[in-house]
């Protein structure tokens, strides 16, 4: 298992690095450049020289290989240097929006899991009942709208019916949970809606491909108790994938959640990102890339680790 | 010049005319309130700052991102009378008075007495001289932005705590204007002297507010300096800048009264959202925006070498008519010349008709237009491309509208909507037959207004690609010009040659500014330019 463990720990190293090359190299393709945004602010002329100097202070007179090197280097020393734009540390750019994020994709699981595996249960158990449609209707409508969509619609019928907008500014669940609720409450339920569609859908089919598995005959013919043969032998080896989908779209919620995150004037990740990219942020967009990287390689490490938990038939080599 | 009033289009539905009506009163009403009550103390002014600057040094940056939640915190040598609507009367800020010598050449500023930095120091001529040192003449390592608009400057002096002398190669007629730049804020010359780069990270000014904090991508705030040399001012005890990028969470702001007001603009369809929601709680001011989008044609590709051909894309629009259209659901309106409507050097009406493109007679513009290009050599049906920035208001529908006028004179123009950063490049680098250009300052004055037009090497934002010498000597009249009459002949020259003779550019309509703000918030006019009248000195909360 340690060894496992430390093998995979290795091999992050050179999917990291892969991510390093794509995105720094991706960068530079795209047109534009940080130097002429960053002075072309509302229509005004750039002179040259003041773009060559920010050139220089940038370090993009340099060649490429150069500045690949240098942040590289940095990289390893776990230094992700400035920011282009705006000349502050990447880690405190990052750390004033990572609370935010993560809250959100944290509180948005939540409701996903609430929401999803009871009903996709219930949805299985009771096949091609009434509940079973409800709770596909309930599915594919979440499927079909997007959750930035429903974000409006909350904020329109909030504004409309209650003349009430959420808080605009994030303040942190210890300083004051009413007011950190009533903010991220609703991007949770828009985004939470959107993800349950998915794990709902996919705790339905594995329930119901678990349910007509040999053991569980077995154990109904043994006379286990139902609810035991739910809890214990069902829903347990039914996880596996449903784990997966939920694990994914976690990682994904920390830096993807760029539209909601405009309609409700969240400070997260993602909307950095959109920044970051729009500006051509070079050093930003790639810390946030490799971050966000990370997290997806990371929180897929620890999905292979609780397969184990769930399912003693895996055994690691 | 600005509309105050509500005008809306015929099929708005009746309750949007009452709640205009309504708004109309409360706005009158505010004025007079304004200039007969006395401002009442206390209360933070909540708004929405759209966007972030890069960094927090005025003297490096363009963009209102910057000015509007800082200029609270900073004064300026000069700035532009808060309450001119035209946005161009200069008055001093540090500056008590100033005295202009005979030839043009020299200005005396007599510096308030008595005004502290926030950290409680002194403000004398020695921090004037030293910030426009640093503007002026910007060591090897420092940005100035607007450097250029300082080239008359020869030496600055500060011969006594309260005199600060300009000395000038030649006669500027925008210095005053210059001087009052909403960018040059006056910082403390020991701090630049132990680092030039302090203020690109650090916040420390004279106004009337004093920094609290910058949460970046969330808000900044300021609060009352208690020691603001004007007496009894500010008014409010602190402010507060929400950062809102998206549109819609903008208006659902101030809709739902979490913000008093947006500084740089709503589209009239946001504007009557407001209005609807709020009714008599809102009030609506509304003025010509000094920004306009213009039609840049390349003369290094033809037919646009060939006046006649770029003569007859000017005939062809119907201005006037395409003010009523697009005013509705753009933030356009108005019809001008090279300067805002209503301002001092503005095209009169009668002038402006006379202009090519400018005739109420249409009918005959495009007859014209239709002469021309057949005398040109372009044949009927030509198709070209006009390149636009991805940027939907008001590029989009305006750009719809030059497609249609065009194909009326048997024209058809492709519209490319492409991202802005490929738009701008391929502007620069002349890669484009027919685009959309814009011009937007941060005052309403013809050296910063006419600067883009002049000869490709002269200036760096000249996406027509054209030398004219004519053009550039009429710049340099203008710009030397000190009696303001001689000046508008000069600038009418100008224009006459960029607009008519030349056709190098054509001018579509002017930027419309539309402020729907908390009725509560009084003693704020709004100016032509939203780059101006941020100080929020003498702006009160009436509840």
């Amino acid at each position: 298992m340690i060894k496992y463990i430390i093998k995979r720990l290795l091999l992050m190293i050179p999917t990291l690095f892969g991510v390093a090359v794509i995105i720094f190299f991706l960068m530079r393709i795209v047109p534009g450049d940080i130097v002429e945004l960053r002075f072309a602010g509302e229509s005004a002329y750039a002179q040259k020289e003041n773009l060559d100097k920010e050139r220089v202070r940038l370090g993009l007179d340099k060649p490429i290989w150069q500045q690949f090197l240098t942040w590289i280097g940095g990289l390893l020393r776990l230094d992700f240097g400035t920011s282009m734009w705006t000349g502050a540390p990447i880690t405190e750019e990052i750390r004033l929006r990572f609370a935010l994020s993560l809250q959100l994709a944290i509180m948005a699981t939540i409701v996903a899991i609430l929401l999803a595996i009871p009903l996709g249960v219930i949805a299985a158990l009771r096949q091609d009942t009434w509940i079973d449609y409800t709770v596909r209707i309930m599915s594919i409508a979440g499927l079909a709208t997007p959750s930035f969509w429903l974000g409006i619609v909350f904020i329109l019928g909030l504004l409309i019916v209650f003349k009430w907008l959420p808080p605009m500014v994030y303040t942190p669940f210890w300083v004051n949970p009413v007011q950190n609720l009533a903010q991220l409450i609703w991007p949770a339920l828009a985004v939470g809606y959107r993800y349950s569609a998915v794990a709902t859908r996919m705790t339905r089919s594995a329930m119901l491909e678990v349910l007509r598995e040999d053991y569980i005959r077995t154990a109904r013919a043994k006379g286990l108790w139902e609810k035991l043969i739910l809890s214990r032998h069902a829903l347990k080896n039914a996880m596996l994938p449903v784990l997966t989908v939920i694990a994914l779209e976690f990682a994904f919620l920390i830096g993807g959640l760029v539209v909601t995150e405009q309609v409700f004037n969240l400070n997260g990740l993602g909307m950095l990102f959109v920044e970051a990219v729009g500006h051509r942020d070079y050093t930003l967009t790639q810390a946030l890339v490799m971050l966000v990287a990370f997290v997806f390689i990371f929180v897929n490490f620890l999905v292979d680790l609780t397969y184990a938990w769930l399912d003693p038939r895996i055994r690691f080599r | 010049m600005t509309d105050v009033r509500r005008r809306d289009a015929p099929g708005v539905p009746r309750h949007l005319f009452v709640l205009a009506a309504v708004s109309i009163v409360m706005l009158l009403a505010g004025r007079g309130a304004d200039a007969q009550e006395r401002p009442r103390y206390g209360g933070e002014l909540v708004y929405v700052v759209p966007t972030e600057p890069a960094s927090y040094d005025g003297h490096r940056e363009g963009t209102f991102a910057l000015v509007h939640p800082l200029a609270p915190v900073y004064s300026t040598l000069l700035r532009f009378d808060p309450t001119d609507r035209t946005g161009t009367k200069v008055v001093g800020d540090l500056a008590e008075s100033w005295t202009v010598a005979k030839d043009g050449r020299t200005y005396t500023f007599k510096i308030r007495r008595g005004v502290r930095f926030h950290d409680g120091s002194d403000l004398t001529s020695k921090d004037v001289k030293a910030s426009y040192d640093k503007i002026v003449n910007p060591p090897a390592d420092v940005i100035s932005f607007r450097k250029g608009q300082y080239t008359a400057i020869e030496a600055i002096e500060a011969p006594d705590p309260t005199t600060v002398i300009f000395r000038l190669k030649w006669p500027a007629a925008s210095l005053i204007t210059a001087l009052a730049s909403p960018f040059n804020w006056i910082y403390k010359a020991d701090i630049l002297a132990k680092d030039m780069h302090w203020y690109e990270t650090h916040v420390m000014g004279s106004g009337a507010f004093v920094f609290v904090e910058h949460v970046k991508g969330a808000y900044w705030a300021g609060k009352k300096n208690p020691s603001y040399w004007d007496k009894g001012k500010p008014y409010l005890d602190g402010y507060r800048a929400l950062v809102v990028k998206d549109g819609n969470a903008q208006v659902a702001a101030v809709r739902a009264e979490r913000a008093h007001v947006q500084f740089r603009g709503f589209t009239p369809a946001e504007r009557d959202s407001i209005v609807q929601a709020l009714g008599p709680k809102v009030t609506v001011q509304e003025s010509p925006w000094d920004c306009v989008l213009l039609v840049g044609m390349n003369h290094e590709k033809k037919p646009w070498d060939d006046k006649r051909a770029r003569r007859a894309l000017t005939l062809a629009l119907d201005r006037y008519q395409g003010s009523q259209a697009l005013s509705k659901i753009a933030i356009v309106k108005s019809v001008g010349g090279v300067q805002v409507p209503g301002t001092p050097f503005a095209t009169p009406p009668a002038e402006l008709e006379k202009l090519a493109g400018y005739s109420h007679d249409t009918a005959k513009s495009r007859a014209e237009a239709r002469r021309l290009l057949k005398e040109a050599g372009v044949p009927e049906g030509f198709a070209f491309s006009l390149k636009n920035r991805n940027v939907p208001m008001p590029y989009e529908p305006v750009a719809i509208w030059l497609v249609d006028q065009w194909r009326r004179v048997g024209l058809q123009a492709r519209h490319d909507f492409i991202e802005s950063t490929k738009w701008e490049a391929d502007l620069r680098e002349g890669n484009y037959e027919v685009a959309v250009d814009t011009q937007c300052s941060y005052a309403v004055d013809p050296d910063l207004d006419l600067y883009k037009f002049q000869s490709m090497g002269i200036s760096g934002n000249n996406y027509g690609r054209y030398v004219d010498q004519t053009l550039d000597d009429l710049y340099q009249k203008q710009s030397r010009a000190l009696d303001a009459e001689e000046r508008k002949k000069w600038v009418r020259d100008f224009e006459r040659r960029l607009l008519d003779e030349e056709a190098h550019y054509a001018y579509t309509l002017q930027w419309h500014r539309i402020i729907p703000h908390s009725a509560k918030l009084r003693g704020w006019t709004i100016t032509p330019s939203h780059f101006v009248n941020n100080q929020l000195d003498g702006v009160w909360l009436s509840e």
